[in-house]
């Protein structure tokens, strides 16, 4: 195994590859986060299709190195969730472009400290029944908690660093057995004259849990094994043989990496090499989208992935220096130009979709009233109109920088109302108290009267309300409002805006009885019911133009004679 | 000078190619404010449609992030 650090499957420097491997998968396709708080099926199926040795999904053991390394990242910070979605941090950014060996003993660190990684739920031999992988322990299993595992870890590497030479699994299996037995799960109770049980752990595909007695090897062993293969061998401790079921503690370095880059006319770029810089590839990864063929790191230049990373702050210059250095011929003219094109393109439109906005009122000179420090520590660039603009920084930093006594308004939440209705079709709205909700909605139903004055006007209303629909128009109003608007100017309003259709008033010729039963028997007379228009209410009817004297001349015809007056007494007389 | 906290503002090269982003986005209704003819300020989730119909007919502005 002598020189096998420099291998280009093994060593710690191969493993951080399949760590490359999972955090570029995420870059690429922005898994959905399952309410189980990890990635969906496909993206772990992607992750460990590009992993140097994928774990087989047919053997049913799941995608434990996926998982592992995932942990790995979360517990680093590297990843959160964003939304539904799980995405990249700038955490990520800071961790690959430190040297090696500082990724190396932060990925250490991080894994012999993990508390979210169960690894138990990772020995592929192993099945925690009614256990969620990567969850917290369940007090029915003997599985070990968090803080057990963390020890657990430690102790096992303890013996691995002691070995001098190759040294066989089964034999540091032995040699823990012998001088730990209980490094990981209490077997102090275990000589007593009762059967004992690991509970909550079976063999794979077993059905029944496995007995302490003879099952050491099962199950510590099966751990200590996986902690060899997996952690102790990919974190660059060990040099681990599969074949052989032996490793060697690692003394040697893993050496400068060698490799270079071929950028194709297609906009492919194929990376060539033996031994890989991570750190580099990830910042290809940044403005390239990951495309990993088989074993072939190959990244493609596309216009999404590439503004996107002028949007995170790297320049077209950079990128093309970084290209050029890394690939020992010149880069195809036509790469060259579309990347200046798409950059100069990108400029023509810039978006800020989460963002601090810095608002110059009337003649104020930004640059004179915010201090150089603070314009740099929150970022801010000069927009269009004198005002600024940043990615919207923590509001902690914020508060810092920000003048005393100067109000954020944090649109993320609902803003107070700042326009007070005068009790007519007036509002007043002074303008150092409005935000641009506020602003917005009075643009939308209001004109200008002075500095702080408007008046509610029908004709913006009504085209206000086409746009946005009458109830969305009104909730904003109702929402920018210190206090109601008065029943008739919100019934004006709401007739403006259309949600009211137009109402009439005047005269009209309607049929009134005062007896239900008279209302009934009419109702069903044809000849009634052909001059009705509509029936108003109880005993009261909307006749067509010309019915009053129709249904006049058919009752008298009947003999019965209506009154000529609307209002009557009990006894049906003109009050 | 006031501070707005968790906008979106879209800058761009023109009035024109602004008027038309929004209009591809159908926001135009929906602009808190022009703030220059060439700057708008929406909410978020408003900024989150410009930015993707303008992607959907392959134009990639420069988002900051």
């Amino acid at each position: 195994m002598k020189g096998a650090a420099t291998d280009q499957g093994r060593g710690y420097r191969a493993g951080e590859l399949d760590f490359l491997s999972v955090a570029e998968a995420v870059i690429e396709r922005q898994p959905r986060v399952l309410k189980n708080g990890l990635p969906n099926l496909a993206f772990f199926r992607a992750a460990n299709a590009n992993l140097a040795q994928p774990d087989d999904e047919a053997q049913g053991h799941g995608f434990a190195q996926v998982e592992f390394w995932l942990t790995l990242a979360r517990e680093l910070g590297l990843t959160a969730t964003d939304g539904d979605r799980l995405a990249i941090t700038d955490a990520a950014d800071e961790f690959f472009a430190q040297p090696l060996a500082a990724r190396r003993d932060r990925l250490r660190e991080a894994f012999l400290g993990a508390r979210s990684l169960n690894d138990f739920a990772l020995v592929g031999d192993l099945e925690l029944p009614g256990l969620r992988k990567s969850g917290t322990v369940d007090t029915t299993t003997d599985a070990p908690g968090p803080e057990a595992l963390a020890a657990a870890r430690r102790r096992v590497l303890e013996f691995v660093l002691a070995c001098a030479g190759e040294t066989r699994v089964a034999r540091l299996c032995q040699q823990v057995q012998r001088e730990a037995p209980s490094f990981a799960i209490d077997h102090s109770d275990d000589g007593s004259w009762r059967r004992v049980f690991y509970r909550g752990i079976r063999e794979r595909g077993g059905r029944e849990e496995i007995e302490r007695d003879g099952g050491w090897d099962r199950v510590e062993g099966a751990y200590i094994r996986w902690l060899v293969s997996l952690p102790f061998a990919r974190l660059g401790w060990v040099d681990y043989d599969p074949a052989r079921d032996a490793f060697e503690p690692l003394t040697t370095e893993d050496g400068d990496p060698i490799f270079e880059i071929v950028v194709q006319p297609n906009f492919e770029v194929l990376v060539l090499g033996d031994r890989l810089d991570a750190g580099t590839l990830w910042r290809l990864a940044r403005f390239a989208r990951p495309a990993m063929q088989g074993r072939v790191r190959r990244y493609m230049l596309e216009k999404k992935s590439f503004t996107d990373a002028l949007g995170r702050g790297l320049s077209a210059g950079a990128i093309l220096e970084l290209l050029s250095s890394l690939s020992r011929r010149p880069l195809p003219q036509n790469v060259r130009f579309s990347l200046e094109e798409w950059s100069a393109s990108s400029e023509r439109m810039k978006i800020w979709p989460d963002a601090l906005l810095v608002e110059a009122e009337g003649v104020d000179d930004l640059a004179a009233l915010l201090p150089e420090a603070a314009r740099r520590a929150l970022g801010l660039a000069r927009i269009g109109g004198g005002h600024m603009a940043a990615v919207a920084p923590d509001a902690a930093l914020l508060r810092q920088h920000v003048p005393p006594r100067r109000a954020i308004l944090d649109y993320s939440r609902r803003l107070p109302p700042a326009i007070t209705p005068q009790g007519d079709l007036r509002l007043h709205a002074p303008a150092e108290s409005l935000h641009l909700r506020a602003r917005q909605t009075l643009e939308l139903v209001a004109r200008r009267q002075g500095a702080d004055h408007w008046l509610l006007d029908p004709a913006l209303t009504r085209a206000a309300a086409t746009a946005l629909g009458p109830d969305e128009l009104r909730r904003r109003v109702e929402e920018a409002l210190t206090r109601p608007l008065e029943q008739a100017h919100a019934l004006a309003l709401r007739a403006w805006s259309g949600e009211f259709a137009p109402a009439f008033a005047g005269s009209a010729e309607v049929f009134l009885c005062d007896s239900d039963e008279q209302a009934m028997l009419l109702e069903q007379v044809p000849e009634f019911a052909a001059w009705l228009d509509r029936k108003l209410g109880r005993g009261a009817y909307l006749l067509r133009h010309g019915g009053a004297a129709a249904v006049r001349k058919l009752l008298a015809g009947c003999g019965v004679t209506l009154r000529d007056h609307t209002r009557t007494d009990s006894q049906g007389r003109r009050p | 000078m006031k501070f707005h906290l968790h906008v979106g503002v879209i800058e761009a090269e023109s009035e024109q190619a602004l008027n038309e982003a929004l209009t591809i986005a159908r926001c135009e209704a929906r602009v808190l404010a022009r703030l220059a003819p060439n700057v708008a300020v929406l909410e978020r989730g408003d900024t989150q449609l410009v930015i993707a119909a303008l992607r959907e007919l392959g134009l990639h502005p420069k988002v900051m992030q």
